[in-house]
């Protein structure tokens, strides 16, 4: 057959032992998958949320119980949004310990970090939309950490929250970043990282001379085995989403105060813990931010693997790298299980 | 790989196809848009078989929230419920304004007859002032009578009776034992407290619905079966019974500082209506508690007090006049009358402009009674509708002392043996 | 004629897209469903009016809510609708009818087409004497 658009999206083969789902969990293109879902539960949800703080978690009842389907669209969004942050840094994890990183992929990781920020800020700012009680932890934390930033903090809150405290204004400026401000930034980020992967040679391999196997699979093959992936995928957030719906708690309203459990979302639960600790600043902007900014310098500061060694898991000459990611990884996971305990 | 996948889109039309037959198998949501609030409610999807809850709140007209609060778009009851304004009972003192009261309910002026919470959340049966301040002044822990403590703090700025705030009774701050024992043991007979022996025989709900929901059967049926039934009802035919789920349930012995439940079992009204150390006339089993004590005498008048004796002021004369006077009447001249908006909320009685209904000392109409044009007193039961004719004691061979009106003097010739 | 039979590839490829073509119009249907919900309260179709002895005989009173002009004649109550039958904006009253702003159209008194795009009269509208005293008008 004639190769058509999404086919052309696709390199004409790409080596076969690499393109096995062992191999790349099919972890980048089930986030591409989930951006899509995303996208489209997203505009439906559109036509049914109103953003002012009187309607916003009202209109959300009515989306979640009234509209035909309206539940299974918020819940397939919400899933499709927590899978998301979740597979990028599964993703991540798969970059780092297959040693994909490597240049000419520097930069691409780069691309990745970024998108993987958004995603995150995606998530939460998606988060504080419900406008109900459980996020109002969240809502007055968030912004007050953005306040402690010295010199320009000040500056950010008001552009932010577009006033004093939040209110009518942070929620259309939240809004306004959630649909558009971040999506477009996303777009951007995800068709560069996409165009970057075809350019710096597809997905990671060693030279043809050191290759194990020559082998390789067609565009059709890959296409083909991209289809199924989503195909499994949808059924399987279809039937989570009719059977775990999305959390929904009592409207803000002027006389609510922030219930004795204030959480964080589960990906910020970390920085809930660490804010224990004290100062706001240092604990919730300086120390997260130098975790991710560990976490992109790995390509830059740990040791090289050589050629030999790209296109699998675990090559010993990144293992240095591959040990500090794990290491945080357990650090975040540790502080997210300490935050979850009760509060003594 | 085209196998899986053709098993993949099967499984994919699979789960829309169960998607489909579970969104037809979900529950209908049932609307409901009030009248009075314009805005849908879908309470009714669940609650759809609670009875009206009375001719006067009809759910057409004010719907379930504007009284209850909750979520009214939220068909999962935990969202649903979560911003309830006092849970099962939003008469509560404790959420009564926002609830009961609203913006021009059961919150407005004497002149309009709406100043319900204002009275009620005053009177002696909620704040308990009187008890709280006899125990006090008994033990030493206040000088005077005159009452400054109750069940809970509150300002009547507007207080005719001297008394303008009462602060909150804390038996854990009081220095005498007996003190803190009367808070341990003895305070659970006012309107804001839970009833002894929750879910027992007597439960009855706290605030207004303490009187206004009938948890007690009319009659003996609660002796026999041992139960309240808590009902989504509002009725201002209280009967005894209701009344008892509180009095005439026993006493308190100041010696050990308990109450000691009454131990007799009842089979007739008499028996069950009051305690075996009772006196009372036959009127007094006969009728309802609401038949002879006023509005103002069980809700308040709007001021603190001391006692209950500032309050309670009806006596036998007041239907059954005196030697030398009858009793007194007001004739029914203007539309707006309180007795025939007490008659239209309770139709034992039809009232006309015209009759003519015994009035109390303060002017209190008893729209129950007539003075037929032939000169007989007519009583009808608020509870019962029980129809009774009764005679003054002007003209009759009645040996009172006129200067003795107190019901004692009056039982010594007419109460009834038990 | 021999007979041609279907391939295996083309039978996997036809049971493909039947079950995905399905799947689809599933899909489309519930986004209809979805998309039709109303979630603003429906037009009141009633009005009351006040007691008749509001509108004194041989008048002809606006009712900008609705909107309609209520004639009170000799003979009783009857009410037209202001809505332009053309494209649904309000007519303006006139001395000898009414126009409409819009397009041009024009009505004589009795709400008839004298000139103008719109191809029907002004609709007229049932108003009655409630048990309550009141009128109502009613628009549907």
């Amino acid at each position: 057959m004639r190769p058509n658009f999404f086919h052309h999206l696709h390199p004409p083969t790409i080596p076969a032992r690499q393109a096995r789902f062992r191999y790349t969990l099919a972890a980048g293109g089930l986030a591409v998958f989930l951006v899509l879902v995303l996208c489209v539960t997203g505009i439906l949800e559109v036509f049914y949320y109103i953003p002012t703080p009187d309607q916003a978690a009202q209109s959300i009842q009515t989306l979640a119980f009234l509209v035909p389907f309206g539940g299974l669209v918020r819940n397939l969004h919400f899933w499709a949004a927590q899978f998301l942050v979740i597979v990028s840094l599964l993703h991540l994890l798969r970059v780092i310990f297959t040693g994909a990183y490597l240049p000419p992929r520097r930069f691409n990781y780069l691309l990745g970090m970024g998108l993987f920020v958004l995603a995150v800020l995606l998530d939460f700012t998606g988060y504080v939309l419900r406008w109900d009680e459980g996020i109002h932890y969240a809502l007055i934390a968030g912004t007050n950490l953005i306040k402690s930033i010295p010199l320009i903090g000040g500056l950010l809150y008001g552009s932010l929250v577009g006033g004093s405290q939040p209110g009518a204004a942070t929620l259309i400026r939240i809004y306004g970043w959630h649909i558009c401000g971040l999506m477009l930034a996303a777009g951007i980020l995800l068709v560069w990282h996409i165009f970057h992967v075809r350019r710096d040679g597809g997905i990671a391999v060693p030279p043809p001379h050191l290759r194990a196997s020559q082998e390789r699979i067609s565009r059709f093959e890959l296409v083909r085995r991209e289809v199924l992936a989503m195909l499994l995928a949808s059924v399987a957030l279809l039937i989570l989403s009719v059977f775990a719906p999305a959390p929904l708690a009592a409207p803000i309203t002027v006389d609510s105060a922030i219930s004795a459990t204030a959480r964080a979302p589960w990906f910020f639960l970390w920085v809930q813990e660490l804010l224990k600790l004290g100062s706001p600043f240092l604990w919730g902007v300086v120390v997260p931010l130098a975790v991710l900014l560990a976490l992109t310098l790995i390509p830059y500061v740990f040791p090289k693997p050589s050629e030999t060694e790209l296109g699998k898991w675990f090559p010993k000459g990144t293992r240095l790298a591959q040990v500090f990611f794990v290491g945080i990884l357990l650090a975040l996971l540790v502080l997210t299980v300490l935050a979850l305990l009760p509060m003594s | 790989m085209r196998r899986l996948i053709v098993i993949a889109s099967a499984l994919l039309l699979l789960t829309l196809l169960g998607i489909a037959w579970w969104d037809g198998h979900r529950v209908k949501p049932i609307a409901l848009i009030p009248t009075l609030t314009g805005k849908e409610e879908y309470c009714l999807t669940c609650h759809s078989d609670l009875p009206e809850i009375s001719k006067s709140h009809p759910v057409k007209t004010f719907g379930c929230v504007i009284c209850h609060g909750g979520e009214p778009l939220a068909l999962d009851a935990t969202l649903a419920h979560s911003t309830l304004r006092g849970g099962a009972n939003p008469a509560d003192y404790s959420v009564v304004q926002a609830n009961c009261g609203g913006t021009n309910c059961h919150s407005g002026t004497a002149a309009t007859f709406s100043d319900d919470i204002q009275r009620s959340t005053t009177s002696i049966q909620d704040t308990y002032a009187g008890a709280i301040a006899v125990m006090r002044y008994t033990y030493g822990a206040q000088s005077s009578l005159q009452a400054q403590f109750g069940t809970s703090a509150i300002q009547d700025p507007l207080s005719t009776s001297g008394i303008t705030s009462l602060k909150m009774f804390d038996p854990q701050t009081e220095t005498n034992p007996e003190l803190r024992l009367f808070g341990q043991n003895c305070l659970t007979c006012h309107l804001s407290a839970q009833p002894l022996q929750n879910g027992g025989r007597y439960d009855h709900f706290t605030g207004c619905a303490a009187c206004h929901t009938p948890t007690q059967a009319p009659d003996l049926t609660s002796v026999n079966t041992k139960t309240a039934t808590l009902v989504h009802q509002l009725t201002t035919a209280i009967p005894y019974t209701q009344c008892d789920a509180c009095h005439n349930r026993g006493n308190y012995d100041l010696r050990t500082m308990t109450f000691q439940p009454r131990t007799d079992t009842a089979t007739t009204r008499l028996q069950d209506y009051y305690q075996p150390i009772a006196q009372f006339t036959k009127c007094e089993w006969t009728l309802d508690c609401i038949d002879c004590h006023t509005r103002t005498e069980a809700m308040g008048d709007g001021s603190l007090y001391s006692s209950k004796l500032d309050i309670q002021y009806i006596q036998c004369q007041t239907c059954h006049g005196t030697l030398t006077s009858l009793p007194k009447t007001r004739t029914l001249t203007d539309p707006n009358d309180l007795a025939f908006r007490l008659a239209q909320l309770n139709p034992v009685v039809t009232l006309q402009l015209g009759d003519t209904i015994l009035v109390t000392d303060k002017g209190e109409p008893l729209w129950n009674t007539r003075l037929l044009p032939d000169g007989t007193y007519h009583l009808v039961g608020k509870a019962t509708g029980q129809v009774f004719t009764f005679k003054p004691v002007m003209g009759s061979g009645c040996l009172q002392n006129p200067d003795d009106q107190s019901s004692a003097s009056c039982h010594q010739c007419h109460s009834v043996q038990r | 004629m021999r007979e041609e039979k279907l391939s295996r590839r083309d039978f996997l490829k036809l049971a493909r897209n039947g079950l995905l073509t399905l799947s689809g119009l599933l899909g489309l249907a519930g986004l209809l469903r979805y998309l039709s919900y109303q979630s603003q309260p429906p037009v009141p179709t009633e009005f009351i009016l006040g007691a008749p002895t509001d509108y004194a005989p041989g008048s002809r009173t606006v009712l900008s809510q609705v909107p309609a002009l209520l004639i009170r004649s000799t003979s009783g109550f009857t009410a037209l609708s202001l809505v332009c039958p053309h494209l649904g904006c309000t007519v303006d009253p006139q001395p000898d009818g009414f126009t409409c702003p819009c397009h041009g159209s024009r009505f004589g008194l009795q709400g008839q087409v004298v000139h103008g795009p719109a191809g029907k009269a002004l609709t007229v509208l049932r108003v009655e004497n409630a048990p309550d005293g009141k009128l109502h008008l009613f628009t549907n």
